[in-house]
Formats: C-alpha cells, structure tokens, sequence
C-alpha cells in the first residue's frame, strides 16, 4: 500500500476526473451547538486516500465533537459527512465504514480480550471459524496473543491500549478515528507508541483521524494538521507550512516557538508593509492590505540573532529575564518594550553571549517575518 | 494509613459491639427455633426429647406441602414480573431521560414511597381492589365490566398485585445503580464497532448490570418469601403463604410446628442468598472502579 | 441503508424509548394511586364506608382519631413508636458507624462479620421476632416493647446503617485523614474533626434509616411488645377488629409525617454534601 503524498486540497480540480483521488472523507460545513454553545461552527474538511490527519487545538475548540460528528455518535445540526465519497451524515455509527479508538480505550470489561478483539467481526456476521482464525492473527500481529484469555481489568495500560487498536483495525476500516489514545499512557510509552502508530498508518493505508492538543503529536504525525480554535479551523496544512507560515496569531502563539506582533500597518512600499506595534515599527512582507487596517504577525524565535547586520532591518532592544540551556539549543526569554515576552532560540554550541538581566538589540530580516492573513477560505 | 490501624485490636474492638448485639438477638434466636423445631413431647420443657418427628409430621401433611410450593412458585413469578418491570423502568430512567432535572423528579417520585409505611401501603390495597374500589369503579366507568369483578380482592391475584407495588422498585433499584455505572464509551464503542442498539443492549450493557439485576432478585425474594402482612391483609384468611402458617401455629401455642415451618423458610432463604452470592461480590458496594 | 425509511433506526429507538416511558408512567400510577386513594378516603364522610362511595367530605374520621376512645387510642402507640424510632435511631448510627470502621481495619474475620450483618437483613422478621421470644420465654424475661422489642429492632435497622457507611467509608478518600495525622492530630482527633465532619450525611442516612425501618417495623414487633403496641401494631389490631376510614386517616396521618421527616432530613443533606463537595469554579 503507498501512501499518498499530501496533496494540497484544492489541486485535485486540475486533475481529470477519472484520474481524481478519492477522498476517504470529506466534511462540508459542519456546524453542531448544544443550547447556546456552538462546538462546531462551519468546519469543512477534505481528506485524500490513507492521509494521517491531527486535529490539534485547546480544550474546548471542537475537535473531539468534529471527530464524533464524523463518527456518527453526535449528529450535526448542519452540514454534510461523506465517507469514501458516499454521503453518511444521517447514517447511525454502525453504518459507518470507520472504527474508533477511545482515550480510556473503553475495553469491554466483561470479556476477555480474545473476545474484545472479535467483536467488529461478530457483528459483521461472519462465520465463526473465520472470526477465530483473524483474531488469532490479528493478536499476533499486534504482539498480543498471550493475553487472549485475559480481562481488560487485569492489563496495563500500554497492552489495553493495543487490545483497542487491534478490536478497531480488525474490521478494516476506512477510516480509523483516535481521540487522545496516547493521554492515559505513561510518558515514556507514548514515543513508542506514537511510532508504532505512524509506521501501522502507512502499512495499512486507512485514514486517521488523531484529536489531540499536544503539538509534538500532531507535527510530528499528521501528514495534514488541522489546527481548531473556538468551534472553527483556523488553518491546516502540512506541518511545515503551519510551523513556518501561520495564518492567524491564535496559530501562531498556539504553535511553540512563535513572536506575535499586533499592530497598524502605516505605509506600504515593494510589497513591505511598515507596521507600528507597541513594540516598535517593523517591515512585514505583504501587500494588499489597506493603510489603517489591523494586522498581526510573527517571528521565529530561531531567525532572530544578537548580531545584528544590515540586512536585519527588523530590530528592537529588550532585556533578557531568562536563559535555558536544551543542549543543541539556547532559549532565551526578553521582556519587550510593549511588555510581552519575547523568545529567542540560539543554536549551536556557541558559548553563551547574553546573560539574564542584560539587555541587548535584536533583529531579523523582513523576509523571516509572516503576516497573518487570515483563516483560509 | 487511616484513622484506623489494619488489623489493629480497636478494630477488632469496634466491631464487637455489633457482632454480639446479632448473634445474641439474630443468631441465638434462630439456632433455638432450630432446637425447639426437633423437640419431642407436648410441654414447652427444654428437657424435651430431640426427635425429627415434628419434620415428620409437616412433609406428612399434603396441605402443608402444597402450601410450601405454592409459597415458592408465588415468589418466583413475582421475582420474574418485578425483575422485568423493575429492568424496564431503571433503563427507562437512565438511558432514556436525558436532563438530570427529569430523572431527579422521576428518582423521587419511585423513592418517595419508599418512605412511608409498607404495611399502610398494603392496606391501601384494600379499598383499591375492593367490589366498591377504584379498579373496578373504573372498569364499570369505561364500560370494560358490567358488574364488580370479585376476583381482585381476597385473591392470588390481589396479593400479587400488591405486592408488585411494594418490591419493584427493590429489583430496579440495584440495575440503576449498575446502569449509571457504565461508562457511556462502551457503548459508543460497540456502536463503532458496527453493534446496532439492541445488540449493544443484549452483549454490552445488560451482562454489566447482571450483578444488581441479582441482589435486585434476591431482595425481592427475601421480602415476598417473609411477607405474611400484605397475605393477610389483602388475601383475607382466605390464603397463606409459608410465614402465615408459622403464625397460625404460634397463635395456636404450637411452637414445634411453627418451628419447623420457621426453620423451612429460613433454609429457603439461605439456599437462594448463598446461590445469589456466588455471582456477585456484594462488599464492593459504593467502591468507584 | 434505506434511505428516509420511515421504521428506520431512529424510529425504532425512539418507540422503545416511548414504550419504556409509558410503562413507566403506568407504573409510577399504579405504585401512587393506592396511597392517594387511601388518602381520599380518609376524608369520607360520617356515614361513609372503607370503600366508596364516599358520602360526603369531612374530617369526621381524623377527628375520631383526635379524639381517642379506649378502643381507639392511637397516641400512646404513637408516642412509643416514635420514641423507639428514635432510640432506635441512635444506637444504629454510634454501633454502625463503629462497625464500618472496624471494617476499615480490616480484621480477623472481618469477612465473617460482614456476612453476620447480612444475616440481619436476610432473617425474616417474624423468624427473628418468634425466636426471640421463645428464648425470652426460656429465659424467663419479660416482653415489653422498649427492652424486648428495642433490641430486636435495632438487630433488624444495624444491618441497613452498616451497609450505608461501608458504601459511604468506600467512597472516602483517607488522603485528607492521612493529611491530618502528618499534621500532628491524633488518630482520635482526626476521626472526630475531619472524617465525622465529611462522612455526616452517610450518618444522617443511617439515622434516617433506622428512624424509619423501627417506625415502620411490623413482624419484629408482633412477637416482642408483651401488652403495649407500638403504632404499626395498634393499625393491624385495628384492621382486625373493625375496618373504619379511621384507618384510612391513621394511615394518611403517618405517612404524611414520614414524608415530612425524609424530606427535611434529605434537605439538610444534600445542603452538607454541596457544602462539602468540591465543585468546578
């Protein structure tokens, strides 16, 4: 099975139709509210063939409620669902060509695991024999065949959390959803864990979809990330294109490692905007944006330096509060004028030029600075 | 580390109060009407020979017999009706009343009762099933009778009738306890798992209730095998169950036989518990999972 | 999948769903209308019968039972239930609450005493109240209603009060008693300002408990009073003799003072356990 490389939505009207991929999952305008409270507002999704897709936001901005929408265990108000190109939005979950995987893995605890695991199967009405001959190889496949006869209650939480994911993949699903599945584990498992999962994505081929508000997760999984704030999507891409061109400040100061700016554009000039924040006047790459209007932009903490060059025309002075040493990198903290806290990552093993309580100029070049242009239509 | 040392003599001591006050006022009583049931002779004479003549006599007597059997096949079929009754309404007031605020009115108003007496519960019975009582005034208002029907007072039926009031809510009260106890993702994920409803009902949620579906069982059992009140009252003295005829003979000063009527019912009761406790670990109750 | 078919999942779900409702609502019916008749009835007329029709609506029969003849005289069985209740009360919720706590403490046997306690709510009433009264026959003790009976009611509400604080003792977190003993508190301290404090609505409940369970006690009773009854007794007695509404006003009276006395008692309850629960801010 070859994964497909992460086509950019949008291309595939280039595409003739017969040629056109078909999307394992797509989402239109799907918008749920529970009495005065809107989960959902208007999410709309295009997921390609055996795409790994992380939807990553802060508690509460709809990613869990996305994902049971599409799991068929909430029903939405508004928009449609269509799975494999088929429309399921009013179907019922069992209808549906998708398994899930819970955050407390949700193991039946009255049977035994060989049991759990042939569940999917039992209900798909297949002959017993050939139910018992896939589960075997299904436990083996997932190293758990040792534990067949065992109940959940007696299991850790690393061997639950495989017993769930073979019950899920045994049926064979397009689509596998995952809700938090690595939360309940111990730190130290959920690398592993989290490789284990990437590497079985790619095998398989099916869709997943991983709700989580851990970043690390979602970049260093998600072939797609999806980055949900307040019942809408504020921007999905690739990784790197949401790590180095985020397209609103909430995406921007969500994802680590950013300095957000907020301010008035003052002049335009060879596609430069001139900004004026209380922090100072910066050159923004960009145009189209009115003289007057409010923007916001950022800044890596790594393309800022404290050598500053001609080229670095973006500058300010701040006083460093703190400085923590990672190794390959050194973060420094400044308090900049405006008062917010300003991040600057040193790397290599340079020694050490700033020490807390010092302040010092910063700069970086206009072309390392992003403007926010909004949530994409 | 409590208030409390593990295996400390003060819990040893705690627990001895209680422990003497039943086996002084529960146990002793029970092993003397087991000794009293084996008494030969006519006085009421410790010295009284031992003897199973007394046993002899009662599975002699074919009444008594029928009597024992029907006191049984009664509870039985008040265990089945009050079971389903019971299951139907728990899963009624858990699964399907979503706002909390409607499932507090529901909860008090089958608990409320609760409260008040059984017996002026059973009383009230009387009138309701009476030739002149509400159930038959209705029937004749509908047009669904032409005349009283007798049948309901001072019959199987009526004391049935009553009796599923009184102890329904005793099966349905531990299958609430048990339902709310499931987590919510375990049947959402037999649903993904391509369960339609009633399957996610019959391999998932009903064999995690089983435990109080049976101390539902078993409380219902023991109230309907010791209740001689709502017999008599709503039965007339035209019927007796098991614990009527232990007082028949006690009011006739027949200690030996009413003894070993006692010691019957009593084993009945063990029998069913002990069964009941072999699939449900009752000292867990309360404990969070 | 059939599309828009009309007996489709959702209308399967939603009928049993109102199926299980209607049932439910019968039943809630059938378990209220007998006490409401009851309650009917106790207003019927002088001339009235225990049955309807009613002639007519007065107070006529609670005035009967206001006033008390020699026969009739519902108050001092009132008084003695009550008082039993209360005694009854008390001694379940000092001896249960100590039994649960030697539970805690896991000792010897403790299995064995558990099931002792069980013994008491499995033991039909009328067993334990007719053995208990031949053993004080053989003992030569005399029956009255508040030694005799007070002891075996207490073995019939202990079981109830002790089950109710094993559940609420294993819903306790000892982390806060634990916290109080490294705090320097003694272990007698700790129980009596921490862990009383925040297990008192259990207690109350088993107070509750055997306040009600003793008021209401029949067949425990029978057997062990001697000449005075207790109140459950007195209705039976009557119910022999003669059946006037009279009953009917007992029956309402009693039952509108146990919902009065839960009600108050649930109130206050519930206002300790939000007072002592943590909630989200």
């Amino acid at each position: 099975m070859d994964t497909l490389a992460h086509t950019v939505p949008g291309n595939e009207a280039a595409l003739p139709a017969m040629a056109r991929p078909q999307l394992d999952l797509e989402l239109r305008g799907i918008r749920k509210r529970y009495g005065d409270f809107t989960a959902v507002d208007g999410v709309s999704l295009k997921v390609a063939k055996g795409q790994f897709v992380c939807l990553l936001g802060p508690s509460g901005c709809g990613k869990t409620t996305s994902l049971r929408c599409i799991a068929g265990l909430e029903e939405p108000d508004d928009g449609d669902i269509l799975i494999g190109g088929k429309e399921v939005t009013k179907d019922p979950p069992w209808e549906r060509d998708i398994a899930m995987m819970f955050q407390d893995f949700a193991l039946f605890p009255h049977m035994t695991v060989a049991k759990n695991v042939a569940f999917g199967l039992e209900m798909l009405k297949k002959p017993k024999a050939a139910i018992a001959e896939r589960v075997q190889q299904v436990l083996k496949s997932f190293e758990i065949a040792s534990l067949a006869d065992r109940k959940p209650g007696s299991l850790s939480g690393g061997q639950r959390q495989r017993v769930a994911l073979a019950r899920a993949m045994i049926t064979e699903p397009r689509i596998l959803l995952l809700d938090e599945p690595i939360g309940a584990l111990d730190y130290s498992l959920r690398e592993t864990v989290m490789l284990e999962l990437k590497l079985l994505q790619q095998r398989t081929g099916i869709s997943f979809i991983w709700v989580t508000h851990d970043q690390n997760e979602a970049f260093s999984l998600g072939d797609l990330v999806v980055v949900m704030n307040h019942a809408r999507i504020e921007q999905q891409g690739a990784p790197e294109e949401i790590l180095q061109r985020p397209a609103t400040a909430f995406v921007a100061s969500f994802v680590q490692g950013n300095n957000v700016f907020r301010g008035r554009v003052v002049q335009a000039v060879d596609g430069l905007l001139k900004v004026e924040t209380p922090a100072g006047s910066f050159l923004v790459p960009g145009s189209d944006c009115a003289i007057g209007s409010e923007v916001s932009f950022s800044v890596r903490a790594e393309n800022l330096t404290d050598i500053t060059g001609d080229h670095h025309l973006n500058r300010l002075t701040a006083r460093c509060t703190a400085v923590e040493y990672f190794g390959s990198v050194r973060r420094h903290i400044f308090e900049r004028p405006d008062g917010e806290l300003l991040k600057y990552d040193q790397f290599g093993a340079h020694a050490a030029r700033i020490a807390a309580g010092q302040a010092t100029v910063l700069g970086w070049r206009p072309e390392d600075t992003v403007l926010h242009t909004g949530v994409a239509a | 580390m409590s208030t409390i040392r593990v295996r400390s003599a003060a819990s040893y001591w705690l627990a001895v109060p209680a422990a003497a006050w039943m086996l002084g006022v529960v146990v002793v009583p029970i092993v003397l009407l087991g000794w009293v049931s084996l008494w030969g002779g006519r006085s009421f004479s410790p010295a009284s020979p031992l003897t199973f003549d007394n046993y002899s006599k009662f599975f002699a007597n074919k009444t008594y017999l029928q009597l024992a059997l029907s006191t049984v096949t009664h509870t039985v079929m008040l265990m089945a009706v009050t079971g389903v009754v019971g299951y139907a309404i728990a899963y009624f007031m858990t699964m399907k009343v979503r706002h909390p605020a409607w499932r507090l009115v529901l909860f008090l108003a089958f608990v409320v009762p609760f409260w008040t007496s059984t017996l002026i519960r059973g009383i009230a019975w009387v009138p309701f099933l009476g030739v002149n009582g509400v159930i038959n005034q209705a029937l004749m208002i509908t047009g669904a009778t032409r005349s009283p029907i007798e049948a309901f007072l001072y019959s199987r039926f009526g004391i049935s009738m009553a009796q599923v009031s009184l102890y329904t809510m005793m099966a349905a009260g531990p299958v609430i306890y048990m339902l709310n106890n499931i987590a919510p993702q375990l049947r959402e994920a037999a649903m993904t798992l391509k369960a339609p409803p009633f399957v996610v009902f019959w391999r998932i949620v009903f064999p995690l209730t089983l435990p109080g579906v049976v101390i539902g069982q078993v409380l219902v059992f023991l109230n309907v095998m010791a209740d001689f009140a709502t017999v008599a009252t709503v039965g007339g003295n035209k019927h007796a169950m098991l614990p009527n005829l232990v007082l028949l003979f006690y009011e006739g000063s027949q200690h030996r036989a009413a003894s070993v009527v006692a010691v019957l019912l009593m084993a009945c009761m063990l029998i069913g518990v002990i069964a009941a406790m072999k699939v449900v670990d009752i000292r867990r109750l309360g404990a969070d999972r | 999948m059939t599309p828009g078919s009309i007996f489709g999942w959702r209308f399967r779900l939603g009928l049993t769903g109102w199926m299980l409702g209607t049932l439910t609502v019968i039943f809630l019916a059938y378990q209220w209308l007998p006490i409401l008749t009851l309650g009917l009835l106790s207003f019927a007329g002088p001339t009235g019968g225990t049955t309807f029709p009613m002639n007519g609506v007065s107070f006529h029969w609670y005035e009967e039972l206001w006033k008390a003849t020699v026969m009739n005289d519902f108050k001092p069985p009132l008084l003695r239930s009550s008082l039993l209740a209360a005694a009854c009360a008390g001694t379940t919720i000092v001896l249960s609450v100590m039994a649960a706590q030697a539970m805690r403490g896991k000792f010897l046997g403790n299995s064995w005493f558990f099931y002792l306690m069980l013994l008491g709510i499995m033991a039909p009433g009328i067993l334990v109240g007719f053995g208990f009264a031949i053993m004080m026959r053989l003992l030569g003790i005399e029956l009255a209603w508040n030694t005799t009976t007070f002891l075996v009611h207490v073995s019939w509400t202990l079981p109830f009060g002790f089950l109710t604080m094993l559940a609420v003792f294993n819903r306790f977190d000892s982390r806060v008693e634990e916290a109080a003993l490294t705090l320097g508190a003694s272990r007698i301290t700790t129980f009596r300002r921490i862990t009383l404090p925040l297990i008192l609505p259990g207690v109350i409940g088993a107070g509750l408990f055997g306040f009600s369970l003793s008021y209401d006690e029949y067949p425990r009773s029978m057997f062990t009073t001697g000449p005075d009854q207790t109140l459950p007794l007195a209705v039976m007695g009557q119910l022999d003799r003669q059946l006037t509404p009279e009953i009917y006003a007992i029956g309402t009276t009693t039952t509108v003072f146990s919902l009065i006395a839960v009600l108050l008692c649930t109130s206050a309850l519930w206002a300790m356990r939000r007072s002592t629960s943590y909630r989200k801010t």
